[in-house]
């Protein structure tokens, strides 16, 4: 449909613009000419999202304000359409998430949260400097098969007190099989291989993949 | 035998020396240095300074840093807490910027050498440039004017409004950021230091879009220049990538020191700096946390492979993580040193 199309087009071009009023502008024109609400999010959201991800690994350039703006806009649509859903959406599954004990930085679990929004995954935030025992604590609460740790500095992704505890944690109530853990910051974009050394089951390179990599480990899960 | 501070003007001006200028960034290693904890080793600048103459004298580098933490530039402007960690650098905790009113309530330091948040950074930096002014090069570290902010308010807040908030309280911010970076780029200077490390990430593509870059971040570097003079001026993009930002902000700048991103591509950085002005990077440090001896010199033969062709290289590290261990700092520049000689003066 040409008109679907160039919706499409126009919410990626508003997103890679980190124009966010020019984002919600096509949406609530495209709902006014008659697209539904589900169409807009996993119709153009999800894709723009997606489109995010194929450029980054084609051409390596999509900024972290992009992926923060990008996100912010995915959140905002997604809430304001899941108000005109005919049906309530099917939640696909749950995510502990927060930052590892000792660590302040909060934006990149912002940006993941906004993009999981849109691929209809329920998040429990645990906030900053979270201790490794409330990550499992909080997942076996939750029945959440997903366990989410962000860590902007080099001491808290390799630390005691971070994902390496969390594992030890897991391993020791043998939990492993049933509860995995991913890891996303700087150090891992420093060093791909960090993630598996400090005992995560995947990493993300950006908060964007990182709303897939979880859609793809919680698909793997039901399979 | 040759000085750092040698090494480095042979660099800048294409003289001989005998070897490229090594820059070795340990800043928390200094509280291990001296046996402390980092919270007891930061409170004090003599032993900020006694560490860093220390072990620049036990590995053989070429500069010595006045660096505490990046928090100590948010201590200036009123936090009060820091967290510290026992094995790596603390994180500012108490934000003085919380809301859009505390921007334009917020005060900007003055006269910041007599300021008492300033007083062991200075009594750091006196010591620096009376026992090695002249023979170690005195690097000195400022934010730059897009980059200030996430320590006063956060990355998400700054992030919010930069792209998604008031233009004209983003402007004020920012002008703010711009009036201290001055004042302390002048502090640092009157007190001594070589060069001026301006730390600016969202002066980076991987941090802002490259149109956003154009119409904002770079024009706060030029004002930020024109303001302090570009004269021993390095810009470092905190870690993240700056070649693509290379060309436009020397045009615009006259920035002739370039301290390349280990994800930066070096032999792409080198290209775009060229002969006539000075690249500094290389390794990645995260990295050399786990490597072995054989792979340790096996990178630092690729990057002085890529970096030393073509027009003056310094070899640098990033900000070493404290738990790298002294022996890889050591191997890593043994095989700089080896194989980082130059033609000239060779009595090493």
């Amino acid at each position: 449909m040409p008109m679907f199309d160039s919706v499409i087009e126009a919410y990626n071009h508003a997103v890679f613009d980190t124009d966010r009023d020019q984002a919600l502008e096509v949406v609530h024109n495209a709902v006014a000419a008659g697209i539904s609400p589900e169409e807009i999010v996993f119709q153009v959201v999800l894709p723009a999202m997606d489109q995010m991800i194929r450029s980054l690994e084609q051409e390596g350039g999509i900024s972290l304000a992009q992926h923060y703006v990008a996100a912010q806009i995915a959140d905002a649509v997604t809430s304001e359409m899941l108000t005109k859903f005919v049906n309530a959406p099917e939640i696909v599954g749950h995510v502990i998430m927060g930052t590892a004990e000792g660590d302040l930085h909060s934006l990149g679990k912002r940006i993941v949260t906004g993009t999981l929004k849109a691929r209809m995954i329920e998040v429990t935030d645990l906030g900053v400097n979270v201790a490794p025992e409330r990550f499992v604590e909080e997942a076996l609460a939750h029945d959440a098969p997903i366990i989410a740790i962000s860590a902007m500095m080099v001491h808290t992704a390799r630390g005691e007190r971070g994902c390496k505890r969390v594992r030890d944690i897991l391993d020791e109530q043998h939990l492993g099989g049933k509860i995995k853990i991913i890891v996303g910051g700087a150090p891992y974009r420093f060093d791909p291989d960090l993630y598996w050394s400090v005992g995560a089951d995947a990493w993300a390179e950006d908060g964007v993949s990182a709303g897939k990599v979880i859609a793809d480990m919680l698909a793997k899960e039901h399979s | 035998m040759t000085t750092g501070v040698e090494r480095l003007t042979a660099a800048v001006t294409g003289k001989p020396a005998d070897r490229i200028p090594v820059f070795c960034n340990m800043f928390d290693q200094g509280a291990r240095e001296l046996n402390m904890s980092l919270k007891d080793y930061y409170s004090k600048g003599e032993y900020v300074a006694e560490a860093q103459l220390w072990m620049r004298d036990r590995f053989g580098y070429d500069n010595v840093w006045s660096v505490f933490y990046a928090g100590k530039e948010a201590e200036l402007f009123g936090s009060h807490t820091m967290r510290f960690a026992p094995d790596g650098p603390p994180n500012v905790e108490d934000f003085v910027i919380q809301s859009d009113a505390d921007i334009s309530q917020l005060e900007v330091p003055t006269n910041i050498l007599n300021h008492p948040g300033f007083q062991e950074q200075r009594t750091c930096m006196d010591i620096l440039a009376r026992e090695a002014k002249g023979k170690h090069v005195i690097c000195a570290y400022v934010t730059g004017s897009m980059s200030l902010a996430p320590l006063l308010m956060g990355m998400d807040k700054w992030m919010e409004l930069l792209f998604l908030g008031d233009p004209g309280l983003r402007e004020e911010m920012l002008a703010k950021s711009h009036e201290f970076l001055v004042e302390e780029a002048m502090a640092y200077r009157e007190l001594g230091a070589d060069l001026i490390v301006y730390t600016n990430p969202l002066g980076s593509t991987d941090f802002v879009p490259m149109k956003f870059f154009l119409e904002h971040s770079l024009p706060w570097i030029e004002k930020d220049m024109q303001a302090i003079g570009t004269e021993g001026v390095v810009y470092y993009g905190g870690g993240a990538r700056i070649n693509s930002i290379i060309d436009a902000t020397r045009e615009r700048t006259g920035i002739g020191i370039w301290y390349l991103s280990p994800l930066d591509d070096l032999a792409e950085g080198k290209r775009i700096v060229g002969a006539k002005n000075l690249t500094c990077g290389g390794i990645n440090d995260i990295k050399l946390m786990g490597w072995s001896k054989y792979e340790i010199r096996q990178e630092v033969k690729r990057l002085l492979a890529e970096g030393m062709p073509g027009g003056p290289y310094l070899f640098g590290t990033g900000m070493v993580p404290y738990n790298v261990p002294d022996e890889s700092i050591a191997i890593m520049l043994e095989a700089v040193y080896e194989h980082g000689r130059l033609n000239g003066d060779t009595s090493l």
